[in-house]
């Protein structure tokens, strides 16, 4: 074994190297050979580092208040599903309104993808943690500026996997296409710009949404879990459950 | 004996010499080793990955990676602890403290040098500003030029470090920033061509600084089919450098990569995924009596596998 591991070590014979631009004198090397495993997994086969631990305890603590602090509460947990679901239809509707504060005008449509929406909020009191489950990513709450073409592809999108939009109805066609689409309660017009509230990654072209990366995000600074927070605690503010419902904004 | 033997072989003899804590072989004892560890896009896992995580349930944790280390430095005398960028992002750690316990923690474990990740901007210049006085060990950065920015001056492109009687020169190159982070959260920080910056490393390390072995601590990524920079596009533009550590991709590699350059040099690319899963082990072995300026002997020993 040992003179393996010597041949090993000193077998590898030194080679100049000559220079290349910029250098003043000649280096050189040894050929080095190489390990065939470099990384040692941090298990559980490990005891932990006292010092690390007490550094850590106090935030841990910190955190663990914090995840725990309590929002709102939910009479019924609020799930996602295929299709219409009250998750999405509860953030994007408040993607909606919180953009039309933050920018101080009317926004059209708000679009949130039930990928995009990590776990549901559960019955019972919402606490920060439940907030981070659902929406783990630092996305920021951005809106576009859609000609009606951008908007017609978008609805043909929501068709084929039957997706809700907030501040529109429509039918989702058998051949997977968008019909009948009112907008604010109006006729869809596709010679207009919408604005629509969206995240920084669906606007970038996320979940197959390739047809908004086109088009230059307007920032809110807002990110998406902060406004999901903020909508809840000022929910409970009201004196308002935490709520959500299909209710039939794609007919089919 | 041909290669694939030879690996085998000299896995044998390496890895019963990490876990079982023999003494050297005598011709070994002469030699002056380097221990190198590392890692890459911790991303703020403070502790371990829950149970019930999908995937990597019950790995890492900044306070066992410190045992870890701890444990290395007892049987080690020349350590080399790097990281190669993304140390944020990712946990309710980051989100709440900013990346504070971070630092404190990579500082206690005495890392030597970072290098800066895209996810290091994601509280801006200012975030990072912030933050930096928790940090006791520099942040390496050969291709930022934040000099019309508040962080001017904040950052070396390089250091050298004396370490088993040689220099030993690390510097840091990052990934293009435009299109990757906020436009607002890295202001007027340029982004430099990395090859160019890397040349002109190696030359001053291997030139003016006289170093024996030269690092780049890399946040460009491991491979692309495109044409955007990586580490293997990096150690063929760049030619001497002996040991490209990388991030970004959050690459698990079994083994370094081998790039070989002109004369016979060869470029080391290593990466070991991402959240402190792992820690990368690299020994180098400068064999005493050789050590002329700029003259070294270097090997690759295995580490032994848990």
């Amino acid at each position: 074994m040992n003179s393996s591991f010597s041949g090993f070590l000193f077998g590898a014979a030194l080679a100049c190297i000559s220079l290349t631009a910029g250098c003043q004198r000649p280096f050189y090397q040894a050929t080095a050979q190489l390990a065939p495993v470099t990384a040692q997994p941090v298990s559980k086969q490990l005891s932990a580092d006292p010092k690390a631990e007490a550094t850590i305890a106090p935030y841990h603590q910190k955190v663990e208040e914090t995840m725990s602090a309590v929002l709102g509460n939910a009479p019924a947990a609020i799930t996602k599903n295929p299709g219409e679901s009250p998750l999405a239809n509860f953030v994007s509707d408040l993607q909606r309104t919180r953009a039309s504060r933050e920018l101080g005008q009317p926004i059209d449509l708000g679009v949130m993808s039930n990928g995009g929406l990590r776990a549901p909020l559960p019955a019972g009191p919402v606490t920060v943690g439940s907030v981070f489950e659902l929406m783990p990513f630092e996305n920021e709450l951005v809106v576009l500026d859609a000609p009606g073409a951008v908007v017609q592809q978008m609805f043909d999108y929501a068709a084929r996997v039957k997706m809700a939009l907030s501040g529109a109805v429509y039918t989702a066609t058998a051949e997977g296409k968008a019909t009948n689409i009112l907008i604010g309660g109006k006729p869809f017009d596709a010679s207009r710009t919408y604005t629509i509230a969206i995240s920084d990654y669906l606007a970038g072209g996320g979940d197959q949404m390739t047809f908004f990366r086109a088009l230059p995000p307007r920032k809110t600074g807002v990110l998406l879990r902060t406004a999901i927070s903020e909508h809840i605690q000022e929910l409970t503010k009201a004196g308002k459950p935490v709520e959500a419902k299909v209710e039939g904004r794609v007919k089919l | 004996m041909d290669r694939r033997e030879f690996l085998k072989h000299s896995t044998l003899g390496a890895a019963s010499l990490g876990l079982l804590g023999l003494s050297l072989p005598a011709a070994a004892a002469d030699a002056a080793k380097l221990v190198i560890l590392h890692t890459n896009d911790m991303h703020s896992r403070i502790e371990p990955f829950p149970d019930n995580a999908a995937q990597w349930a019950g790995m890492g944790g900044m306070a066992r990676r410190a045992a870890l280390i701890e444990q290395v430095r007892r049987q080690e005398p020349h350590v080399l602890l790097l990281d190669s960028g993304d140390i944020w992002q990712g946990t309710p750690y980051f989100n709440f403290f900013g990346g504070e316990l971070e630092y404190k923690l990579m500082s206690q474990m005495r890392y030597d040098a970072s290098t800066l990740g895209n996810h290091d901007f994601d509280n801006g210049l200012e975030g990072l500003q912030k933050q930096l006085p928790n940090a006791a060990f520099p942040f390496l950065s050969a291709n930022y030029d934040f000099s019309e920015t508040l962080l001017a001056g904040r950052f070396q492109p390089y250091k050298v470090f004396e370490k088993a009687g040689h220099r030993i020169g690390v510097f840091g190159v990052g990934i293009k920033l435009a299109g990757l982070v906020a436009d607002r959260n890295y202001g007027a920080t340029k982004y430099l061509d990395p090859i160019a910056t890397a040349r002109d490393m190696v030359a001053k390390l291997r030139g003016a600084e006289k170093c024996d072995m030269v690092i780049c601590l890399s946040h460009l990524g491991y491979k692309y089919e495109d044409e955007k920079i990586d580490d293997f596009k990096l150690a063929a533009g760049a030619p001497g450098i002996d040991l490209i550590l990388g991030g970004h991709t959050h690459t698990f590699l079994e083994k370094p990569d081998v790039v070989k350059g002109p004369n016979g040099h060869q470029t080391l690319i290593n990466q070991v995924g991402w959240s402190g899963i792992n820690l990368g082990r690299i020994d180098y072995v400068f064999e005493r009596g050789t050590r002329r300026p700029g003259v070294a002997q270097a090997a690759v020993l295995p580490v032994h596998t848990a």
